[in-house]
C-alpha cells in the first residue's frame, strides 16, 4: 500500500479579489466571509439557499432572517463559502431547461400538494435503494418549516411532511451535517438550492458520491416564515388553523381545517418577497435531476420534467409498479411561467442599471 | 378474613428439645466448619483482576485522543495541557462513577484499572486529580497488610488463604495495528486547515501556493489519535491501519 504524504485543497480563485488571508501563515480571523457579505448579502442578491453553511467553523447563521455572520467564531480564511455560493459571479439560469420527458402524474399512494409526485419520487427511490435517506421539510402547528429525515415510504403518509410550505427551511445545513455519515441522500429543494448543491458537487466529490438524487420544485418566490405569518395574520388569516397553502392562478390561497378558504393576489405580497428572489429567473430548476410542480397540468396532477437517466430509471420503476397514473403536461404554460419569471425578475435589477448608466 | 395464630405453649419438654437441637448443630460446625464470617475491614478479601477501582494513567502511552473525555458519562474527565501543548486526562473523583468506560475506550491502554477502592480525601478540591498524580498510587495505611481469600479444598472444605496483594494490575498492551491519519480523499479538501490547528502533536503542515493550500503529514509524528479525522468537514482524512514495518518512510 502506498500512502499519500500530502494533499492539495480545491482552488478558490475568487479569493484573489481580496488581500487574502489564506496566504498568511497564521490565519487572520477576519477574512473570506467579508467577500460573501460584500458581494452577495449586501448587494441584495442572496437567495438564502444556505449552501455557504458548509463553513467549517459554523460562522454563517442561517435562520428565518437574512443571512448573518458571527465573526467571533474565527474565520479560517478557506474561502469555501465563496467558492460554493451560487450567487457569487451570478449568471441567471432561465427557461424550462433540457429535459428528456415531460408528463403529468398523480400518486396513487400519497396525498400531497397536487399530485404528490415529490413524495412518490422519493418513496420509489427509497424502495429502489438508490438512496438511504431523503431530506424533507415538515411543518409544525404554526406552519413553521423544519427538516425531517425520511427513511421509509410509510413516513411520507403524514400530511405534515408532504405539501408546500412557501417558506425557507434550513435543508442545506442539515445536508452538510449528515454528509459524512455515508448515507446516500435524496435532496428536495427550490431551484436556488439545487444550483448551490451542484456547485458544491463540482468542487467537492464527496457530495457527488453521497447525493445521487436532487429534486427541484417549481418556484417563483419564497418567503421568510415570520413575515408570511405576520402578513397573513394582519389580513385575518391565521396559519395555525390552516391545513394547506397554495398558489394558483396568481392567488395565494390558504385552506383552513373547517373547509373555508382565504385568497389574496400574489402581487399584493410584493412587500414581503425577499430581495434575493427579485433577481432569480430559474423557475423550473434547470440543473436538477427532475423538476416537479403544479404548473402545466390539470388539478390533482403534478408536472414532471425528467432531466437525467437516474430520474428516468425511477420513473420506469414507478410505472412498472403502477404507483402513479399519468397524463399529458402542457409545456406551453410552463414556458409561459418561465418567461414571466424572467420578465418580473430582471438581472441586473432595473433600478441599479439605470443608476450606473 | 383474619387468621389468628396462637403462640405455642411453653413446655419443659419442648424447650429442652430445642436446646438439644441447637447444641448438636454447634457441635457439628465445630467438628467440620461449613460457613465462615469475614471481619471487614480488618480482614480484606482479594479482589479480582478486573475490579473497577481507581484509575491509573501512564503518560508515555497516551496519544491525547480525547476518547476518555468524550465517553465519560459523568463528565468527570478533563484534559489538561502540558508544557508542550499536548493534552492529558485528569479525573475528578467527586464525579467519577467508576464505570471504567474510559479504560475500555482507551486505544493504547494508557488508562488502567487498579484494585484500590477505599481512598479518603481531605476536601473536595483534592479529589480533582491531575494527570501527574494519576501515575502514582496513593499512600494507603491498612490495619492488615495481607488479603484473605477463601478456597475450596477437597471439594467441600473452605480454606482461608492469606497472601500479599499487588494493587496494580498488569495489563497486556492490546493488539492493535498502528493507525495514521491518511489523506485518502485529498480531492475533497477545502483548505480550511482545521486539521492542522487541531493536531495535538503538530504533525500537519500547510503551505500556500497561489490559490491552493498544500497540506502535508509528518507520519513520524502522527500518533493516530483521530482528532483531525473527526474535525475534517469533508472526509479527507481516514484513520488507516499501517503495518509495523511500514513502507511509509
Amino acid at each position: 500500500m502506498t500512502i499519500p504524504k500530502g494533499w492539495v485543497s480545491i482552488e478558490v480563485k475568487e479569493l484573489e479579489d481580496l488581500p487574502c488571508l489564506r496566504f498568511a501563515e497564521k490565519p487572520d480571523r477576519r477574512s473570506s466571509w467579508r467577500l460573501l457579505k460584500e458581494k452577495v448579502v449586501d448587494a441584495g442578491i442572496c437567495s438564502h439557499c444556505g449552501t455557504c453553511t458548509i463553513c467549517p467553523v459554523d460562522l454563517i447563521i442561517l435562520e428565518d432572517r437574512p443571512l448573518d455572520f458571527d465573526p467571533k467564531k474565527g474565520c479560517m480564511g478557506c474561502g469555501v463559502c465563496v467558492a460554493v455560493c451560487p450567487r457569487y459571479n451570478y449568471v441567471p439560469l432561465n427557461g424550462p431547461g433540457e429535459y428528456t420527458e415531460a408528463l403529468a402524474g398523480r400518486s396513487k399512494r400519497f396525498a400531497g400538494q397536487d399530485g404528490a409526485m415529490v413524495s412518490e419520487f422519493m418513496a420509489a427511490a427509497l424502495e429502489m435503494r438508490l438512496i438511504d435517506v431523503a431530506l424533507f421539510v415538515a411543518r409544525d402547528e404554526f406552519f413553521r418549516p423544519f427538516v425531517v429525515h425520511v427513511r421509509s415510504a410509510d413516513e411520507l403518509l403524514d400530511r405534515k411532511v408532504t405539501g408546500t410550505k412557501y417558506s425557507f427551511a434550513s435543508v442545506m445545513p442539515e445536508l452538510h451535517r449528515i454528509i459524512k455519515r455515508g448515507d446516500r441522500i435524496g435532496f428536495v429543494g427550490t431551484p436556488c438550492m439545487i444550483s448551490g448543491l451542484r456547485k458544491v458537487q463540482n468542487k467537492i466529490p464527496l457530495y457527488k458520491k453521497n447525493v445521487p438524487l436532487a429534486v427541484a420544485l417549481f418556484c417563483t418566490e419564497n418567503f421568510y416564515w415570520h413575515q408570511l405569518y405576520e402578513f397573513l395574520k394582519e389580513r385575518g388569516a391565521d396559519l395555525r388553523e390552516a391545513e394547506k397553502t397554495d398558489i394558483t392562478k396568481g392567488n395565494f390561497i390558504v385552506t383552513f381545517r373547517d373547509g373555508s378558504e382565504f385568497s389574496i393576489p400574489v402581487k399584493e405580497m410584493e412587500e414581503i418577497v425577499p430581495e434575493g428572489c427579485h433577481v432569480c429567473q430559474d423557475f423550473s430548476g434547470v440543473e436538477a435531476d427532475v423538476s416537479i410542480g403544479s404548473v402545466g397540468s390539470d388539478p390533482g396532477f403534478s408536472t414532471v420534467l425528467i432531466r437525467t437517466p437516474v430520474a428516468k430509471k425511477i420513473l420506469d420503476f414507478m410505472l412498472k409498479k403502477d404507483y402513479i397514473e399519468t397524463g399529458k403536461a402542457k409545456m406551453k404554460i410552463v414556458q409561459k411561467l418561465c418567461d414571466y419569471k424572467i420578465k418580473i425578475h430582471p438581472y441586473p435589477p432595473k433600478g441599479e442599471s439605470e443608476e450606473s448608466s | 378474613m383474619v387468621k389468628v395464630v396462637k403462640s405455642p405453649k411453653d413446655g419443659l419438654i419442648r424447650s429442652a428439645a430445642g436446646h438439644l437441637r441447637a447444641i448438636t448443630e454447634v457441635a457439628k460446625v465445630v467438628v467440620s466448619p461449613g460457613t465462615i464470617t469475614v471481619h471487614y475491614p480488618r480482614e480484606r478479601r482479594k479482589y479480582p483482576e478486573n475490579f473497577r477501582g481507581m484509575i491509573m494513567f501512564d503518560m508515555d502511552e497516551c496519544i491525547s485522543c480525547f476518547r476518555c473525555a468524550h465517553i465519560c458519562p459523568a463528565n468527570a474527565i478533563q484534559m489538561y495541557p502540558d508544557a508542550e501543548g499536548r493534552y492529558f486526562p485528569g479525573i475528578d473523583y467527586a464525579k467519577c462513577i467508576f464505570c471504567h468506560f474510559c479504560v475500555d475506550s482507551c486505544p493504547t491502554a494508557a488508562l488502567k484499572q487498579s484494585k484500590i477502592h477505599d481512598v479518603a480525601y481531605r476536601d473536595v478540591d483534592s479529589m480533582n486529580v491531575s494527570p501527574e498524580q494519576m501515575n502514582t498510587i496513593p499512600e494507603i495505611v491498612r490495619e492488615d497488610s495481607v488479603t484473605v481469600e477463601y478456597d475450596f479444598e477437597k471439594d467441600i472444605q473452605l480454606v482461608r488463604k492469606k497472601e500479599f496483594e499487588n494493587l496494580l494490575v498488569e495489563v497486556e498492551k492490546p493488539e492493535r495495528p498502528e493507525f495514521k491519519a491518511v489523506p485518502q480523499y485529498g480531492e475533497n479538501c477545502i483548505g480550511c486547515r482545521l486539521c492542522m490547528f487541531s493536531c495535538p502533536v503538530n504533525a500537519i503542515k500547510s503551505k500556500l501556493e497561489e490559490t491552493k493550500v498544500i497540506l502535508e503529514t509528518d507520519y513520524e509524528r502522527c500518533t493516530g489519535c483521530g482528532i483531525c479525522v473527526r474535525i475534517c468537514p469533508t472526509e479527507v482524512l481516514i484513520l488507516t491501519p499501517i503495518e509495523r514495518e511500514g513502507d511509509h518512510q
